[in-house]
């Protein structure tokens, strides 16, 4: 076997190097697409981990509170617990470096004057025990200790003044010293900066407020016991965690994220394996002769079947090991995009660095090798029935390979696409993970695949005609070649489609969100002019603005109404919720928001409690009308009753609304994430001016009109795409290398009757262009089936996945546009892909080409 | 339906006789020639090789027959076009696991017995027709086969070298001690042979014995 292998089947491979190199490149690109998603997915919940861990150090439990915080004297209650040894107090503030637009800074408020048990700083060139009786520091609210990576990285010495993003604008912190990276100052990727406890409140505005209590518990005692006691003493309002739990709450929220990075990297991994599929299967087709001569020399059957899996597992050893380097890359330049949507989505984190761990070479190993071993089995079980006389045979057979509706793969087929449907009916067996949805779209991807072979049958009768008409004879060869060996010619194609069928499908997905979001902006955000801090849309990223710029707003010449919005992220039901707080008189004036159910609540229904929540709250807790709900905030948990359930795109989790006086009431909180200013439509551009004027600069703030809000909230959703849609993107290179993999093979294998062709006076460019047309007609059936394939695809990924994992509902809508553009690029691609198969052919010599043999 | 391509043939084949099959196209000579060499098995009727019927032997103990027991000369030389002249000749007897290095020394021998001293390092792509004929001899006699199979083994050859391929054939089984069936449609070729067998629509029509032996 090993010397058939060395003999027969490595010089195959050399010898037909531009195949062999595009089969590795397919395998190495699947592979890469793979371990890099994986490693990206990996680094990101291990920067959050990590930051959790760094942070809560020696900690046995944390306790943590709304995005809001909890009261400083809370502190000396916990500490007073029986069981508690040391208590710790922590403020932490993810603030806007200024003049760096994205760039984050993780800014750590430390009690120095406390017993110091939890503290695990270490000083560059300050010692940071001595820090206790620095009156210097104690006593300012500028004054910061930087990570030494950080300050190293952007040149900062201690000394230097750096810029930050305050609740009350912009301010000057001074580096008071440098810290080695170790402990918590290797969190959040290293950009870490820590200061007093009082001075962080004072500068943040977070006066006499906490974010995380540090606990520790005697030695021997039983830890979990100790966190049931604390957790019911301290009542459902805040969260006592081990601090090692806290990373899966975070993991559970990206499931569905992840998962759909994932399944992109998994599409551009199958259109390896198909490379790897149409490859074996040439060489199975090509060199029939020289199968029946070493069967008549004799091979057996066993040892033909494993030589071609050991050729497909060759492509897959070399492939992979390729694509594990590849993917590290490709893992580098695609986790900062990954990175800032999570950070814009759901959860602040800093990733930094990717690696490749043993998971990730487990996993390239074993689908990458795996899956091409898997490729070759058809291939390796046709080249096993070659029967030894067809080593005299005179002619070598190009085996046609016919298909009917009877064969067994084109029966799964339809099998598959039959249960398309039922699938997307099961139940997700947890939250966020919709299994069933991932389930239809393998039988759509798999089903569509099988059955190609038998499209083209069907594509073949429409195309003849109009070939001829357009092309003379070589459009009329063109069409007849291509039906002539239709399973070889399905695999590039069916390659192509799931390319195509996931560009139409994502895009039909991300479309239909967009038209609901769009119209929801619309009808229920429909101030004038937006005013946040920081980020360009609140939502976790941003950093609240003090109350204190209302009265000023107000005064603005044509300024009719202002509403205050403060949205905060919040644990509760299980859920990182968002509560939603607007002043509802002046939201009523205005927003005409989708009601589901019930109807909204009156000045004093409000005043009695009744809320109005999320429809995809309502259907993640089953919580309807008149249902009463517990809310968790800092001032104890808060009966109020369900009014109504609104359409809401808020947050994929959930959102409760709350009247601003009560929420102000319930969180102790009086910031404003966005100031939402209707003004008199002539008025627009000079509030605009004189509120950038007046405030801009100083509290760095955004100015959007309705139109750019909607053009950010919508670039969001693309934004968060981008890295499927470079996915898709590589699946259809991937998918054109296979058109020319075949072509080429083509070519090959009518040599002489390319010659005969010339012969009898067929011209090079008759030639290239029956070449060159038939790429086309790839390409276009490709087109074809992944727009068919697609439809049904973004259908059930909106519904079957995008809901289930949301809770949100949005009707589906066909990107027709799409559509028709990846039907134009899957045939103009496919034409220039099979340009150099067509020029080789053209180039044959007349001669040569007849007396080959 | 079913057409049998041979029908009641009986034939017996003595221990180092050159035996020539000749008939027009559809006579059943390449079926017989199939049979023969275990590449095909009877729908009926047995088929025996020193004493051991081999119609009946499953797919595995076929391959191992045909490797240790037969050898094979094509009309189109079937050389492996990526092997060299001496790699192909030493491929049957590497897949029963012989040791290579013994292999290549003896086919060393048989290349420069054949008239190919010199050439075992070149590709069948870089050898005449006549040349890569050479080879597949020197690989049919490589494994000391019991029987020598040999479909037009000059069809494809002008007839200068399609003589010196038979003579080389003639030579290299008499000197063994060979059994060789050779199916032809050249008279001259047959004979060469010590005994002709005519074939037609499946029947065997003549039985002579031919060249020296006549």
């Amino acid at each position: 076997m090993w010397a058939l292998l060395r003999l027969v089947s490595l010089r195959h491979m050399l010898g037909a190097k531009l195949r062999s190199l595009l089969t590795l490149f397919g395998v190495a690109v699947g592979v890469a697409t793979l371990v890099g998603i994986s490693a990206i997915n990996r680094s990101v919940l291990e920067a959050f981990r990590s930051t959790v861990d760094t942070v809560a150090g020696k900690a046995d439990l944390v306790v943590t509170g709304s995005a809001v915080g909890m009261e400083e004297a809370l502190l000396e209650r916990v500490r007073a617990m029986p069981g508690i040894t040391h208590a710790s107090g922590a403020l932490s503030v993810v603030a806007a470096v200024d003049g760096r637009p994205g760039e984050r800074l993780y800014v750590m408020g430390v009690d120095f004057l406390d017993d110091g048990h939890f503290r695990d700083l270490k000083g560059v060139d300050r010692d940071v025990g001595a820090l206790a009786d620095d009156l210097e520091f104690l006593n300012s609210t500028d004054r910061l200790l930087l990570g030494e990576r950080y300050a190293r990285e952007r040149g900062l010495m201690t000394g230097d003044a750096l810029q930050l993003q305050t609740p009350s604008g912009a301010r000057a912190f001074t580096v008071h010293g440098l810290l080695r990276e170790s402990g918590p100052v290797k969190a959040f990727g290293g950009a870490v900066a820590v200061m007093f406890l009082p001075s962080a409140q004072e500068a943040f505005d977070r006066g006499g407020r906490l974010d995380r209590l540090d606990l520790a518990v005697g030695e021997g005692q039983d830890v979990e016991a100790a966190r049931e006691a604390l957790s019911t003493a301290l009542g459902a309002t805040l969260q006592v965690e081990r601090p090692e739990r806290r990373g899966g709450s975070v993991q559970k929220m990206l499931l569905s994220f992840q998962m759909g990075l994932n399944l992109g990297s998994l599409v551009a991994l199958l259109v390896g394996v198909f490379l790897v599929y149409n490859t074996v299967s040439i060489g199975v087709v090509q060199r029939r002769r020289e199968i029946g001569t070493l069967r008549a020399l004799g091979a057996t059957r066993t040892l033909i079947h494993g030589l071609f899996t050991l050729e497909a597992a060759l492509f897959g050893v070399v492939g992979t090991a390729l694509g594990l380097v590849l993917g590290r890359g490709l893992a580098r330049v695609a986790l900062r995009a990954v990175s800032e949507s999570i950070s814009s989505l759901y959860v602040q984190v800093n990733a930094q660095d990717v690696e490749m761990g043993p998971w990730e070479v487990g996993l390239g190993v074993a689908l990458g090798v795996g899956g091409a071993v898997f490729a070759a089995l058809r291939p390796a079980s046709l080249a096993a029935a070659v029967q030894p006389v067809e080593a005299l045979r005179r002619d070598v057979a190009v085996g046609a390979g016919e298909v009917s509706l009877r064969s067994w793969p084109v029966r799964l087929g339809a099998l598959l696409l039959a249960s398309i449907y039922p699938c997307t009916l099961i139940p997700p067996p947890a939250e966020n993970f919709p299994v069933g949805g991932y389930l239809a779209i393998f039988a759509t991807l798999m089903g569509g695949t099988l059955c190609a072979p038998l499209l083209l049958r069907w594509l073949h009768r429409l195309y003849v005609r109009p070939a001829e008409w357009l092309l003379g004879v070589p459009g009329r060869l063109a069409a007849d070649n291509f039906a002539r060996a239709p399973i070889r010619t399905a695999v590039p194609v069916a390659a192509l489609a799931i390319g195509v069928a996931m560009a139409v499908g994502i895009t039909g997905f991300i479309r239909s969100f967009q038209a609901s979001s769009e119209k929801w902006i619309n009808q229920s955000v429909p101030a004038d002019l937006f005013i946040t801090s920081s980020a360009r849309l609140a939502g976790v990223r941003n950093n609240p603005m003090a109350p204190s710029m209302l009265d000023g707003l107000r005064t603005l010449p044509g300024v009719t109404d202002v509403d205050m919005l403060r949205m905060l992220p919040h644990d509760a039901f299980g859920l990182r919720i968002f509560v939603v707080s607007v002043v509802m008189d002046v939201y009523h004036r205005h927003a005409r928001p989708t009601v589901l159910e019930g109807r909204m609540p009156s000045p004093e229904e409000r005043a009695q409690g009744r809320v109005t929540i999320s429809e995809n709250l309502s259907r993640r807790r089953n919580l309807h009308p008149g249902d009463t709900i517990d809310l968790p905030t800092p001032t104890g948990a808060r009966r109020l009753t369900v009014g109504a359930v609104i359409v809401d795109y808020t947050s994929d989790q959930g959102a409760v609304f709350l009247e601003r006086a009560r929420f102000t009431e319930f969180f102790n909180d009086d910031r404003v994430d966005t100031y939402e200013l209707y003004v008199e439509p002539s008025q627009r551009e000079a509030v605009r001016r004189a509120v950038t004027e007046r405030y801009g600069k100083a509290y760095d703030l955004y100015v959007l009109t309705h139109a750019e809000l909607r053009d950010e909230a919508l670039g969001l959703i693309d934004k968060a795409f981008k890295v499927t849609y470079a996915m898709e993107a590589l699946a259809v290179l991937l998918a054109l290398l296979g058109v020319v993999n075949t072509l080429l093979a083509a070519v090959l294998d009518r040599t002489r009757e390319i010659g005969l062709l010339r012969a009898v006076g067929a011209a090079r460019p008759h030639v290239l262009g029956l070449v060159a047309a038939e790429a086309g007609l790839m390409g276009l059936s490709g087109g074809l089936l992944g727009t068919g394939m697609g439809a049904v695809l973004g259908w059930t990924v909106t519904h079957a996945v995008g809901e289930r994992a949301t809770g949100w509902s949005f009707p589906y809508q066909f990107p027709l546009a799409t559509a028709l553009g990846m039907l134009g690029v899957s045939a103009v691609c496919a034409v220039a892909a099979g340009l150099f198969p067509a020029r080789r052919a053209a180039r044959l010599d007349v001669v040569e080409a007849l007396a080959w043999e | 339906m079913e057409v049998p391509a041979l029908r009641g043939a009986t034939l017996h084949v003595p221990r180092g006789q050159f035996l020539s099959i000749m008939g027009p196209s559809g006579s059943g000579k390449s079926t017989l020639l199939n049979l023969l060499g275990a590449l095909d098995v009877p729908s009926s009727g047995s088929i025996t090789l020193d004493g051991r019927e081999i119609s009946l032997l499953p797919d595995a103990e076929l391959s191992r027959f045909r490797r240790e027991r037969l050898g094979f000369i094509f009309q189109f030389f079937n050389l492996l076009p990526t092997l060299t002249a001496v790699e192909n000749v030493v491929l049957p007897q590497l897949l029963s696991g012989r040791p290579r290095e013994e292999l290549l020394k003896k086919a060393h021998g048989l290349l420069e017995a054949v008239g190919l001293r010199g050439r075992g390092h070149h590709r069948p792509d870089e050898l005449s027709g006549g040349e890569m004929q050479r080879v597949a001899v020197a690989r049919a006699l490589l494994g000391e086969p019991a029987l020598l199979l040999a479909d037009e083994p000059t069809g494809n050859l002008d007839s200068k070298t399609g003589a010196e391929v038979l003579r080389l054939i003639r030579e290299a089984t008499r000197a063994r001690n060979l059994t060789v069936v050779m199916v032809t449609h050249d008279p001259k070729a047959a004979a060469v042979g010590d005994r002709l067998v005519r074939l037609a629509d499946g029947v065997i029509v003549g039985d002579e014995a031919v060249g020296a032996a006549a």
